[in-house]
């Protein structure tokens, strides 16, 4: 019985059928989006670290003998391992910078190390190789089995055949050349370790359990057990602790978008079945009346609950998964693996369950209420709760249709608050994260990391400078429009007094045990520190600056203490000191402001103290302990004449900028293989592909939660009309006309929207003004105040507040006022 | 002088063979003034009847001519009009808008017209009527006899031609039945207004000046 009247119930309520399993569809979507999302981007991120670490084993060892490695493959825990024993590194000239390690390994070994042919087997005559593609393109070998290979090594050239070979991948560390055991037992003579210092006949392990929970402890019990106390195991990187932490935060935006979904799928789904049971709340009073108890109402409720479920869920788990595949490549920028989209069942599982406990959670308020209905009270059931309403209203105004339209907006108090914040909130979001991106100033961003153009160094000229003839092939161009020189030379110097005293002041004992906690090259930094406050000469890095990369490193953002002067720096009696890249202390370790420095036979005193600029500083000085100290590039080449720049930064007319690029391109390739190009361009994608994942994760936040806001807009205009149907026909036969009853309509939807509007404004400019300020402040932002999404987002609200009550009334319309007088 | 009258008036629902015949060739005519109840057991078509007299619903066949307005040649939106210049309703439920306070609900149909009510007029009624000191309040607050009251005045209030009461008292009991059905003849003399209620208690139908009987969609005499 009641599952008849569930059906029944369930096909007499078509309209609100399409809402809820709408919602219910889009709830499911979401969660499902968001499942893949986080399982991808941790199977993804996982991938990576696997392949830099190099192997899938979850612990491996690089040390061990045959016999413990029998003894360990037989413990029941470990469910695979894998077994290498290496031979050496192929020093084939082609092969420069890539290594290619010549191993023998057992097929799991291969499989793990992302090393196993996809064409072809694994060798097993003492002639046979299996390489990667990167490798045989290096050695210029075809793509064929049976081709020769030779490969130089150690015990001199050793020439195989193809037996084998699978598609290199430059993120796995290193290649390999996989040769048959055999071989490289030949090679060690039978030894069953290498010699001392030697990696020939090295014996190496890898192993894999059940799972990669607490891996360190499944080690340690095998070695236990094994009665192993010479072995070390590592963890796989990809498997610590520390790298499914960072998984876990990458994820976080994806916690809290899954507790947004929730939140708005509750909304969405509860506020249908409030609507539709307290429309329906005579006949759940009829049913209580003929003796329904209240669990069988509830049954009732939660089994179209169910229903809709079983419509909503599987759809939106499709276009959920097929979203998050879209999604994937977006936010995760690395691309030179190939990615994949995680099919884990737990997506599916766990977005179904999500998805379901939505519905269920919306569906208990609303069964509470129709399952605790008295038959008398329901025959008075309005859906609006009277008991908060005023109880007089002293105007004399009459009934005009704004105030009519006023009066209906707060029939269902909570209901229109929920409305107005849902949509207020995802306007507000969006406002946020548009701000927050608009607020990211690439050009500060580039500062940092380029000055110009073109920044070239070169570091394979002898004397690490940049030849004359590049420099005049780059004035040649003739679209030149601003150029920057830097040398450098190093220079014995004994501090001041002031100098060390200021030293001494900053590098506190706190912060000395902090330096030496994360740098490994502490000890002899603090060697010379200490030699140099003893008084000591030590070796000091000098700049000789000019143009662009001067302008820059002395620029307002640069400057710690002091001020710059341009005029009076390049008469050449003035240098800049430069500090640490650190906050600004009171105190700055290095020569203060004012104070005389000598340098080469010329006296300098201290314009300023300026924060290390990245294209300035970056792969220049060499020393361990240095306190830099930059002059003008002509006074410099006064000096030192015979030097030539070593950095050097050029700005191209945007016409020319290709021509530029291939000028130095042709020149690295031909001349100076080693020489380092940096494009502004450049740079500025690689900005974009880093700010991109996080931009698109905070626009698709917020568009979902004004989505939401929007549904629920107008699931509840559109059940306020449906609900109001009668008592619009009882206003139309006293003689309201179809224009004044639509106008009414319009009225609340423009209520809706004047408000939405009047509180995203208020609470947007708090949140850019206040909120994005703050945070912006500092790092490669530059602040702008603006709500353009608001104001994008005023005008499609404004035409969705009208527009709805006007659809709306024309399907009422279809009704005739006697019919919907009658209806009850 | 007849201020309503129908000629041959026709109303079927439905399509053949189902057709029902809620109105069936009725012919009656009303005099300016006149308190007139229509009487039939329910399912006769007095409510059908009484939709097709003030506008409501259109007739299959036949004329309704109330104050000179062919009713039949109207469109919907004039037929809106006609009804509220015309026509007041006073229904069994009240049918109060809830938003409005007692005021507000009897002025609504004058203002929807873009007039300004007669305030005299107004409060004339009301004091007739006993609700000069529960004008502001909200229909929730009334009892449901004072709620009724509160829409004679609203059918009163914009002097219609005819005032069409469909079970006024359907939903009170007999005392305040009373008081309402003495009310509505009180104001039908006192303002000369025109009053066709329908009701299927022959109590309360004798309290009018004239009794129309309704049977299977036919006048019955």
């Amino acid at each position: 019985m009641i599952r008849t009247l569930t059906n029944r119930s369930f096909q007499k309520n078509k309209d609100r059928n399409l809402v809820a399993a709408l919602a219910i569809f889009l709830t499911t979507m979401m969660f499902t989006t968001l499942f893949t999302l986080t399982q991808s981007m941790g199977q993804n991120i996982t991938e990576m670290y696997l392949r830099q670490s190099g192997t899938m084993a979850h612990a491996s060892t690089k040390q061990i003998t045959d016999a413990q490695i029998e003894q360990i493959a037989a413990h029941p825990d470990v469910v695979s391992f894998g077994k290498s024993l290496v031979a050496g590194i192929a020093e084939n000239e082609r092969l420069a910078g890539r290594q290619l390690e010549i191993r023998y390994g057992s097929d799991q070994y291969a499989k793990d190390s992302f090393a196993y042919p996809t064409t072809g087997k694994m060798p097993e005559t003492k002639d046979e190789i299996a390489l990667d593609t990167l490798i045989l393109e290096r050695l210029g070998v075809p793509l064929e089995l049976g081709q020769t290979v030779t490969l130089e090594w150690q015990e001199g050239p050793s020439t195989f055949t193809l037996c084998g070979w699978w598609e290199g991948n430059l993120s796995v560390y290193a290649s390999m050349a996989w040769v048959s055991e055999a071989f490289v037992l030949e090679a060690c003579d039978n030894a069953s370790a290498p010699k001392e210092g030697q990696i020939l006949g090295l014996r190496m392990m890898g192993i894999t359990f059940s799972d990669h929970k607490n891996i360190d402890e499944k080690v340690e019990t095998v070695l236990r057990d094994c009665g192993i106390t010479d072995v070390e195991f590592n963890t796989n990187l990809a498997y610590t602790a520390e790298i499914q932490y960072s998984i876990f935060r990458e994820n976080l935006p994806m916690y809290g978008g899954m507790l947004i979904v929730f939140l708005a799928g509750y909304f969405i789904i509860y506020n249908v079945f409030q609507i539709s049971v307290a429309s329906d709340i005579q006949f759940y009073g009829k049913l209580k009346t003929l003796g329904t108890t209240t669990k069988q109402i509830k049954k009732i409720i939660y089994g179209q609950g169910n229903r809709l479920s079983l419509i909503g869920i599987p759809i939106g788990l499709v276009t959920g998964y097929l979203l998050g595949s879209v999604f994937v490549p977006l936010l995760i920028p690395n691309t030179e693996m190939e990615l994949t989209t995680s099919a884990n069942p737990i997506i599916f599982i766990g977005a179904a369950v999500f998805a379901y406990i939505t519905v269920l959670v919306s569906c208990m308020l609303p069964a509470r209420l129709a399952g605790k209905v008295s038959p008398i009270e329901a025959l008075r059931y309005t859906d609006a709760s009277d008991n908060v309403r005023k109880k007089r209203k002293k105007t004399e105004n009459g009934a005009s249709l704004y105030g009519m339209a006023w009066g209906n907006l707060w029939r269902n108090r909570k209901r229109t608050v929920m409305v107005l914040c849902s949509l207020t909130l995802g306007l507000v979001l969006m406002s946020y994260f548009y701000a927050k991106n608009a607020s990211f100033d690439v050009e500060k961003y580039l500062m940092d990391l380029t000055v110009a153009d073109y920044e070239i160094h070169d570091t394979t000229e002898k004397g690490q400078a940049i030849s004359d003839t590049l420099l005049a092939d780059i004035a040649a161009l003739g679209t030149v429009e601003a150029t920057g020189r830097l040398y450098s030379a190093e220079v014995e110097l004994t501090l001041s007094e002031q100098a060390k005293n200021n030293l001494r002041a900053f590098y506190t004992d706190e912060r000395l045990k902090d330096f030496a906690s994360y740098d490994p090259s502490f000890p002899s930094w603090k060697e010379q520190f200490d030699y140099v406050l003893d008084g000591g000469e030590n070796t000091y890095t000098v700049y000789g600056v000019d143009g662009l990369i001067l302008e820059a490193a002395a620029s307002d953002n640069y400057i710690l203490n002091g001020s710059f002067d341009t005029e009076k720096f390049a008469e050449g009696m003035y240098c800049l000191a430069i500090g640490p890249s650190t906050d600004p202390s009171d105190t700055l370790p290095t020569y203060s402001v004012g104070e005389k420095v000598q340098i080469a036979d010329r006296e300098f005193e201290v314009m300023a103290v300026v924060r290390p600029l990245q294209p300035m500083v970056s792969g220049v000085s060499q020393q361990v302990f240095d306190l830099p100290l930059v002059i003008p590039a002509d006074i410099f080449q006064e000096f030192w004449p015979e030097c030539n720049p070593r950095k050097f930064y050029f700005d191209v007319a945007d016409e020319t900028m290709e021509d530029a690029y291939r000028l130095l391109t042709e020149y690295q390739q031909t001349k100076a293989l080693g020489m380092n190009i940096v494009s502004r361009q450049s740079m500025a994608e690689q900005y974009e592909a880093e700010t991109r994942a996080l931009a698109v994760m905070g626009y698709a936040i917020s568009i979902v939660i004004a989505l939401v806001g929007v549904l629920n807009f107008i699931n509840s205009m559109v059940t306020a009309i449906i609900s109001r149907k009668r008592e619009f026909a009882i206003i139309q036969s006293i003689g309201m006309t179809k224009r004044q009853l639509c106008q009414m309509l319009m009225f609340e939807g423009g209520y809706y929207a004047g408000m939405t509007l009047i509180a995203s404004y208020i609470l947007g400019t708090v949140t850019v003004g206040v909120i994005v300020r703050a945070m912006v402040e500092g790092g490669f932002s530059t602040f702008h105040f603006t709500l353009l999404p608001l104001v994008c987002c005023t005008l499609v609200l404004v035409i969705l507040a009208v527009m709805l009550p006007y659809v709306c009334f024309r399907n009422l319309e279809k009704q005739s006022i006697v019919e919907r007088l009658r209806a009850e | 002088m007849s201020i309503l009258q129908t000629t041959h008036l026709t109303k079927q629902y439905g399509k053949e063979p189902n057709i029902v015949k809620a109105l069936d060739d009725v012919n009656i005519s009303i005099e300016q003034g006149e308190f007139v109840a229509v009487v039939g057991t329910s399912g006769s078509g007095k409510s059908t009847l009484l939709n097709m007299l003030g506008g409501l619903d259109r007739p299959s066949g036949g004329s309704v001519k109330v104050d000179n307005y062919e009713l039949g040649k109207l469109s919907d939106e004039d037929l809106t009009i006609f009804r509220r210049r015309c026509i007041g309703f006073i229904f069994q439920n009240y049918n109060l808008v809830p938003v409005l306070n007692v005021y507000e609900n009897i002025v609504m149909p004058i203002q929807l017209d873009g007039k300004k009510p007669d305030e005299t007029f107004i409060q004339e009624v009301t004091a007739l009527l006993g609700l000069e000191k529960k004008l502001y309040n909200m229909p929730n607050t009334l009892s449901g006899g004072q709620q009724q009251r509160v829409s004679i005045a609203r059918a009163l209030a914009s002097k219609p031609a005819i005032i069409l009461a469909d079970e006024p008292t359907g939903n009170l009991d007999s005392k305040t039945s009373e008081e309402v059905i003495n009310l509505l003849k009180v104001t039908s003399q006192q303002f000369h207004q025109t009053i066709v209620m329908i009701t299927h208690n022959p109590e309360i139908a004798k309290q009018a000046d004239r009794c129309i009987q309704i049977e299977d969609g036919r006048v019955a005499n």
